[in-house]
């Protein structure tokens, strides 16, 4: 895709499938409504955390659901169709819903979005009573579980069976915070603590380190006006981000995985709405041209600010 | 002795016992017998139950009873009398003088109850019922069979208000004869001196179960710390054994692994001769509840995918052989033969039940879980179980009656509907409707307030105090459309207990009065003063009797099976007494 030279204006690479190497065949597998092509590209992947990122990509393309029903008809009894199916009528359920506030999504899209997620609910359970160490299955029930506000305990418990079979489980962990946090029936202490916890007893150079930054930005959107502008310039809020990066994405050990240009965008949005310039640099660095909207997208026109921060985040170096 | 065509028909099926119990007729009653050293255990069984009664007769089994243990007094003997769903139970330990004695007076007592005491055990029933049917579990038979049949467990004995003497004679005359019974003794031979003559008359079988449930499975919102699920199972060896399989499963998942819960267990009761019931219950937390239901649906969705273990099936029909493994095998299975004599289940001999528990497989666990699933009501804490797969359980009625509209004082969204068919209180949430023609019980107060409880389990208060209109006129109406038998008169209320609209603009707060107040849907009774001491020993009162009466009804595992029955009854009666003081004081007592 775009040749962009980094800190130029252009707009990043934001479709994961072009930014991420080694994407673009599952893709084009799901274009073709190739079960097979598709099937042999998840057989290929060797850990379970990338097996949900790629089940929740391939989630978002358009019309999936036709091509996984049939694979579901012609493997009842394996877990991977359903669960890429169920991931599907999750993605399903949140474009019926909007991205809005509970308290604002109409009567008649809440409806239509706890329709998509029982039927993704009712695959899952059968998958995980059948597969109980599927945990591509576990983390989907994570999400279904916030949806369908099945409350605090039962999605901990989703999550401890998970924990059983993967122990630093980035996706999974992420599903977790948002449920921690009040928006979804939470607090800020359970969903910084959990952060933190998640960070402390990761490897060195996992990802886990980026939740503490998702649970700051989850924080500062909550806020409003000086107080929301503030948060984020706080320095122990800087200094705990920078302990994380420095833990996790910015660790010699790290590796680049599917998973580095989302952890990256997140402590690059992190850094730059707190105005640590320089600390955003290294990220915006790492990113190149390619972006993850998964959190800048609470920004309005959020592609535009990107390319300004990154500008004047990379003028610091 | 005598011997009666009827009894000597159903004791054909005992054939099988040969060399384990014997059988006879004592005045034409079927008998069994078996030795065990010790004092003589005997038992004297009517098919008659609960479910045999109608919800303005209810109570009339427990109160022919109680009428006939009256006189026996405050005697030393270790008896009691039982009343379960199906059958009535009286049963004595002691020598053989006693036990004749205790039989004898009993039987002189079901031929002529003592009706001078008729009105003091009426009383003393509902006294005891101010505790009953408050129990975690006590909602599921309404739920699922309305107010008729299996599903009058549910409810108050109203018969303990109304019934005449006339009634009670006739009940006892029908349905506690020589031909309705089954007599069970731990003894070698029949003792000398017994006196059972009854009337003759005919073996009833159990009710055929109504439904209450369209949808299942299904579920209800229940009170926060409970979670309850029932099934109706066919019987089975492998149902019994799937029900240890689940009680294990969910202990393990609920309670050691996840922490969620204290008590997590299931029982399997045969309900009657084709059909059990399968009971799994949980406790948890309030803060922990919602993973305790996740827990159970997942435990569920295991069984039923199959995913079952040798080890647990092997434990659990480990356990189910043990009830063999006691000295005096044929007297330790005695009430459980009687009672299947008495609801004509098929008897299998113990090598004929060992064999089909040795046969069960993980193939047949599965196949009951799919069906226990498939007609399970489930009550939970949290908001639903819709996203589980299940249905909620109806908590309107399908349609409404037309005729005069009697708006409430109270709330403008609310209309009573007096019509010529039925009542209707229309609600923003939908109808609730009572007809006339299926209306299982109407009470009455002479300032002409009127109850209405419909088979179906729907109830609608109708308080001409709350309501515009309800004159002597539309209460007529309501007289004269239900049927006479369906009537149950209540006493006059003090003024202060008669219901008063609250202001609409300014809600007074809530008082004892606004509990009564149109009580609408499936609630079997007003709240009454619930605390967490209440909830533990009203779900200990209630899960017992459970216990006790599979104990009782399989009472194959204990060799000194009376002895633990009778205290068995006695922790069951303080339980109660326990929970009746708590829900009047809300303090709890201590144990006398």
């Amino acid at each position: 895709m775009g040749e962009s030279t980094v800190g130029g204006t252009r707009p990043p690479v934001t479709d994961l499938f072009d930014a991420v190497p080694g994407l673009a065949p599952l893709r084009s597998a799901a274009w073709d409504g190739d079960w097979e092509t598709t099937q042999a590209f998840f057989a290929k992947i060797p850990s379970t955390v990338d097996v949900s990122f790629a089940a929740a990509l391939l989630a978002g393309v358009e019309r999936t659901e036709w091509f996984l029903e049939k694979a579901v008809k012609a493997q009842p009894t394996d877990p991977l169709p359903r669960t890429l199916l169920a991931e599907r009528y999750i993605h399903l359920g949140w474009r019926a819903r909007g991205h809005a506030r509970a308290e604002d999504v109409p009567w008649d899209r809440a409806e239509l979005f706890h329709d998509w997620l029982r039927k993704a609910e009712l695959l899952l359970i059968e998958v995980c009573a059948e597969h109980p160490a599927y945990v591509p299955a576990w983390t989907a029930r994570l999400a279904t579980a916030r949806g369908l506000a099945l409350g605090q305990s039962e999605a901990r418990r989703r999550y401890d069976r998970l924990v059983e079979h993967h122990p630093h489980h980035i996706h999974a962990q992420s599903h977790l915070l948002l449920q921690l946090c009040p928006k979804w029936g939470g607090s800020w202490e359970a969903a910084h603590a959990f952060a933190q916890q998640c960070a402390s007893t990761a490897p060195d150079g996992s990802h886990s380190g980026v939740l503490v930054a998702e649970a700051h930005i989850e924080h500062f959107t909550e806020l409003e006006g000086a107080q929301a502008a503030e948060y984020l310039r706080n320095e122990s809020v800087r200094d705990e981000l920078r302990r994380a990066a420095r833990s996790s994405v910015l660790h010699p050990e790290h590796r680049r995985d599917w998973y580095w240009t989302g952890s990256h965008s997140t402590f690059a949005l992190a850094f730059s709405l707190g105005g640590h310039l320089e600390d955003a640099a290294r990220h915006f660095t790492a990113l190149g041209d390619t972006a993850s909207e998964s959190f800048w997208r609470y920004l309005p026109d959020w592609k535009t600010r990107f390319t300004e921060y990154r500008t004047a985040a990379l003028a610091t170096l | 002795m005598t011997t009666h065509d009827t009894s000597a028909t159903a004791l054909d099926a005992l054939g099988v016992l040969d060399g384990i119990v014997r059988h006879t007729t004592v005045h034409g009653i079927p008998t069994l017998f078996a030795p065990r050293p010790g004092e003589i255990t005997a038992g004297l069984m009517f098919r008659v139950g609960h479910a045999d009664e109608t919800l303005p007769t209810s109570g009339i089994t427990h109160l022919v009873e109680h009428l006939a243990l009256y006189r026996l007094g405050l005697s030393d003997l270790h008896y009691n009398g039982a009343t379960a769903s199906t059958y009535t139970l009286f049963h004595v330990t002691g020598d053989e003088d006693e036990v004749v004695t205790y039989l004898n007076s009993v039987c002189a007592a079901l031929r002529d109850l003592p009706m001078d005491r008729l009105e003091t055990e009426k009383e003393i029933l509902r006294t005891e019922a101010g505790s009953r049917g408050q129990g975690a579990l006590s909602q599921m038979p309404l739920w699922r069979y309305g107010a008729q049949g299996y599903g009058l467990s549910s409810y108050e004995e109203h018969g303990t208000r109304t019934l005449t003497p006339d009634q009670v004679r006739h009940w006892a005359e029908t349905r506690f004869t020589r031909d309705n019974a089954v007599l069970f003794l731990t003894a070698d031979r029949v003792p000398d001196g017994l006196d059972l003559s009854l009337p003759a008359g005919r073996r009833f079988p159990t009710p055929a179960p109504s439904s209450a449930l369209p949808v299942t499975p299904a579920y209800l919102r229940g009170e926060d710390g409970h979670l309850v699920f029932t099934s109706v199972l066919r019987r089975s060896t492998a149902a019994a054994v799937f029900a240890e399989v689940l009680g294990r499963a969910l202990f393990q998942d609920l309670r050691q692994k996840g922490g969620y819960s204290y008590s997590a267990e299931a029982d399997y009761s045969p309900r009657d001769a084709d059909f059990a019931t399968l009971t799994a219950y949980a406790d948890a937390l309030p803060q922990k509840q919602d993973a305790a239901v996740g827990g159970f649906v997942d435990v569920f969705a295991r069984l039923r995918a199959g995913r079952i273990e040798q080890a647990e099936l092997n434990s659990a029909r480990g356990k189910l052989l043990k009830r063999y493994d006691v000295p005096d095998l044929g007297a330790a299975l005695l009430p459980s033969y009687a009672l299947s004599l008495l609801i004509g289940h098929p008897i299998l001999t113990p090598e004929q039940h060992r064999a089909e528990l040795e046969a069960v497989g993980v193939a047949d666990l599965r196949e009951v879980a799919r069906e226990a699933w498939d007609g399970g009501l489930l009550q939970v804490p949290t908001r639903g179980a819709d996203w589980a797969g299940l249905t909620p359980a109806p908590r309107f009625s399908p349609s409404g009656v037309s005729g005069t509209l009697h708006p409430s004082l109270e709330d403008e969204d609310v209309t009573l509907i007096i019509g010529e068919a039925g009542v209707t209180l229309s609600t923003p949430g939908g109808l609730v409707t009572v007809r006339y023609d299926g209306c299982a019980a109407m009470t009455t107060r002479p300032d002409g307030a009127r109850g209405l409880t419909g088979l179906d389990g729907f109830r609608v208060a109708v308080e001409p105090t709350l309501f515009g209109d309800v004159t002597a006129e539309r209460i007529a109406v309501l007289d004269k459309a239900v049927p006479a038998s369906a009537v149950v008169p209540l006493s006059a209320r003090p003024a202060e207990e008669i219901p008063q609209p609250r202001e609409r603009t300014a809600p007074a707060p809530r008082t004892p009065a606004d509990e009564s107040k149109h009580t609408e849907g499936r609630t079997a009774r007003a709240a009454g003063r619930v605390t967490g001491h209440f909830v533990l020993v009203t779900a200990l009162a209630t899960l017992w009797p459970v216990l006790l009466v599979t104990l009782l009804v399989h009472g194959i595992d204990e060799p000194g099976i009376g002895i633990a029955a009778i205290a068995g009854f006695a922790l069951e009666f303080w339980l109660l007494h326990a929970a009746r003081n708590l829900y009047r004081t809300g303090q709890p007592t201590t144990p006398q």
